[in-house]
């Protein structure tokens, strides 16, 4: 036994190690992915007897208008959700500075993150309350009244993305900050020795070293887009009249309250194809990056 | 090592099943414990979301506990959350008792046979005679499959108060209610308090607008999918809606806040009536509920009898019960008139018996003889109807709300839903 252990530990030891995350994997993502495509070619109400249907629920979701309303919202929030990563990088240079009181105002950044996603869309929720919301507030200091945006098919998506980009930007600014603190101090160094400063180092010294990290932002940021339901239910519950659904919502909707699930899976699959074209192109260019690095 | 290996694995084994089935009691039902402990063990799923319902569930349980020796395990679940977890715990791990909802929400559960028919309860302790008309919303098929709770009776509520203090009296007839309109409005109040984010409240306006106009049997029949949403029978309806909407009657923005902010607002002295059932009161402070007042929905068509929706509750005995007999008995004493009244005292809602004690809720006593001129009952649309035609359906009452040039739309979309559920 000991000697069987010691010629094979330098893949066994690994191996172990990965064992426990791997069944836990395939079990609840992998298996459940599947039996989700599976569940999608099936008229389900989600106890009794699952018939098969083929496609059907697939064609019906082509022919279903309130599809295109949430993956035209889902566009809108990936549209939105596309500024955090610029914002989160410039608010990481502008904390970044060693000046005093400077932590004091990191941390307030930091806050959003802090905050689980359904209580930012409750205070959201306050926020814009057409009676008595801050933007009220603010609109009635110049004597206007504020637009009811959770009300109006045309803003409530805006308004709905625009509350979870907040958080989205600080934990853009998170990942900028770390990436900040692992600079190539020697390049920094050989930079000022050429005479760079202020926006020739930000462009070609500091920028160039932050691509993984800018990468990593933009990929988690579409992810995040692209999942976004929380904030949907606990500010619009998809209304008005669903108008402000995105695919994850709708999924929900469609399973729990119209007991459909074989068409909630349907609209799961859909959305678990566009997440995997995402991370495949996205997979596509980190390694590239890496080959033309390497 | 090898030889431990037997004794280990068998301690770990009864360390785990203990384990589990402590767990298992403590979370949901008590599935694991074995067969002898089963007889003496009644386990309730509860969605109670008003406390003092609970506390008096819980004495009721801890009183029957002395009495009989039984041991009542009562889980309480969020009442939204429970609408969910109901459809898995009924198929794996049912409790012996739960509550739900009856009429079509029950006989979704029933046509799946997850629910047990407890007509026996009903014949051994001689219901019948004392539940009347309510007997119709626990039974399918002429057998009983709950015990209905307390009803909630809809209607137009508004505030004592604000009434004398204009000289209004509660609109009666379609023109009296146009005219209570205007005086609203030019008392600076919105005549309708609305809320539509959880889209119920729309679809309940929808019901009291078609109940006047084509009555009981026709609204039943759209409710069972027997009409079409693009009948002409439903052209008044949405016409003499669409009046009110264009008369400004409904709480602007209704779309961004619920029925409890929408309460608020009545309670406020900000609108001047409210469409709802009698939980209104939760929307009001406690020193105000004196002022609130009920007022059936008025007449809209002439000649058309009074029919209400008149939602019940009820409770129920799952058919993967473990204890069925334990739970029957538990029922038995819960449903007592005493214990029943003061269980629904707490809620302010309708009880079903005969032979409860009188309420000391003014608000419940006048609900009680208002129901007494009711020809017949619906439910409510969303509990009158299949769940996912009543998501397509309150969702579209609400974009009427908000466009109402969008009705031939909105009722076009509805008819392509009704006939995909109902054929």
């Amino acid at each position: 036994m000991p000697r069987f252990w010691r010629r094979n530990r330098h893949w066994m030891t690994p191996a172990l190690l990965l064992l426990p995350g791997l069944i836990l994997f395939s079990l609840v993502i992998l298996a459940a992915s599947f039996e989700t495509v599976w569940i999608s070619l099936h008229d389900w109400d989600g106890i009794g007897a699952k018939t098969w249907v083929g496609l059907a629920n697939y064609v019906e979701l082509a022919e279903d208008p309130q599809f295109y309303v949430s993956l035209k919202n889902n566009i809108i929030w990936l549209l939105i959700f596309m500024l955090a990563p610029p914002i989160g990088l410039a608010l990481a240079l502008i904390v970044n500075q060693q000046i005093r009181g400077m932590r004091i105002l990191k941390s307030l950044f930091f806050v959003p993150l802090v905050l689980a996603t359904v209580t930012v869309g409750v205070v959201f929720g306050w926020v814009y309350d057409p009676t008595y919301g801050l933007l009220q507030l603010i609109f009635g200091l110049f004597g206007g009244t504020a637009p009811a945006l959770l009300s109006d098919e045309n803003f409530a998506t805006l308004a709905v993305a625009t509350a979870g980009l907040w958080p989205q930007i600080a934990f853009c600014m998170v990942l900028f900050l770390a990436g900040l603190n692992n600079l190539n101090e020697d390049l920094i160094g050989a930079g000022r020795v050429d005479g760079a400063r202020g926006w020739q180092m930000l462009r070609h010294v500091v920028l160039p070293q932050l691509s993984q990290v800018g990468f990593i932002a933009i990929a988690v940021t579409v992810i995040g887009a692209l999942r976004s339901f929380d904030m949907v239910a606990v500010m619009t519950t998809g209304g008005p009249y669903g108008s402000s659904t995105v695919l994850a919502y709708q999924m929900y909707e469609e399973s729990i309250f119209s007991y459909r699930f074989g068409y909630g899976a349907a609209i799961a699959t859909v959305l678990f194809v566009i997440m995997i074209a995402f991370i495949a192109w996205y997979l596509h260019g980190l390694i590239k990056a890496e080959r033309s690095n390497a | 090592m090898a030889i431990d290996v037997t004794t280990l694995s068998t301690t770990r084994r009864r360390f785990l099943k203990g384990t589990g089935a402590a767990l298992a009691a403590s979370a949901t039902s008590g599935l694991c414990l074995p067969a002898l402990a089963q007889a003496q063990e009644i386990t309730i799923i509860s969605n109670l979301s008003n406390v003092g319902q609970r506390d008096i569930l819980h004495r009721l349980a801890a009183e029957y506990e002395a009495k009989s020796g039984a041991k009542i395990t009562i889980n309480n679940m969020d009442h939204e959350a429970h609408k969910t977890a109901i459809r898995s715990y009924l198929v794996v791990g049912a409790p012996d008792i739960c509550f739900w909802f009856s009429g079509n929400r029950m006989k979704a559960f029933v046509n799946k046979s997850l629910f047990d028919d407890i007509s026996d309860l009903f014949a051994r302790e001689n219901y019948k005679s004392v539940l009347g008309a309510t007997t119709n919303a626990v039974t399918v098929g002429d057998k009983q499959y709950g015990l209905p709770m307390g009803g909630l009776l809809w209607g137009l509520f508004y505030r004592k108060d604000v009434f004398a203090e204009h000289n209004w009296t509660p609109p009666k007839t379609w023109t009296d209610f146009l005219a209570f309109g205007d005086a609203a409005k030019s008392a600076g109040m919105v005549p309708m308090s609305m809320g539509t984010k959880e889209l119920w409240p729309a679809g309940g306006w929808f019901d009291h607008m078609n109940l006047r106009i084509n009555g009981l049997d026709k609204h039943i029949a759209l409710m069972d999918g027997k009409v079409q949403y693009t009948d002409p029978m439903l052209t008044p309806v949405f016409d003499k809606w669409n009046d009110l909407i264009k008369a400004g009657f409904f709480s602007p923005n209704h779309s961004s806040f619920g029925w409890e902010q929408a309460g608020a607002a009545l309670a406020q002295k900000k609108a001047a009536m409210m469409d709802l059932g009698g939980f209104v009161r939760s929307a009001f402070p406690e020193a105000d509920i004196p002022q609130l007042a009920y007022a059936p929905f008025p007449e809209v068509a002439t000649g058309v009898a009074r029919y209400e929706d008149f939602s019940v509750n009820s409770v129920h005995v799952p058919t993967n019960a473990k204890n069925k007999q334990g739970a029957r008995d538990f029922l038995a004493y819960f449903y007592k008139p005493e214990n029943l009244g003061a269980f629904l005292a707490a809620e302010g809602a309708i009880p079903p018996r005969n032979d409860c004690p009188p309420s000391k809720d003014p608000l419940v006593n006048a609900a009680v003889e208002e129901l007494k001129k009711v020809v017949g009952t619906s439910q409510y649309y969303d509990r009158d109807t299949d769940p996912d035609m009543a998501q397509e359906g309150m969702t579209g009452l609400q974009e009427f709300m908000v466009k109402p040039e969008r009705r031939d739309q909105i009722l076009e979309r509805l008819e392509k839903t009704r006939k995909r559920i109902f054929g």
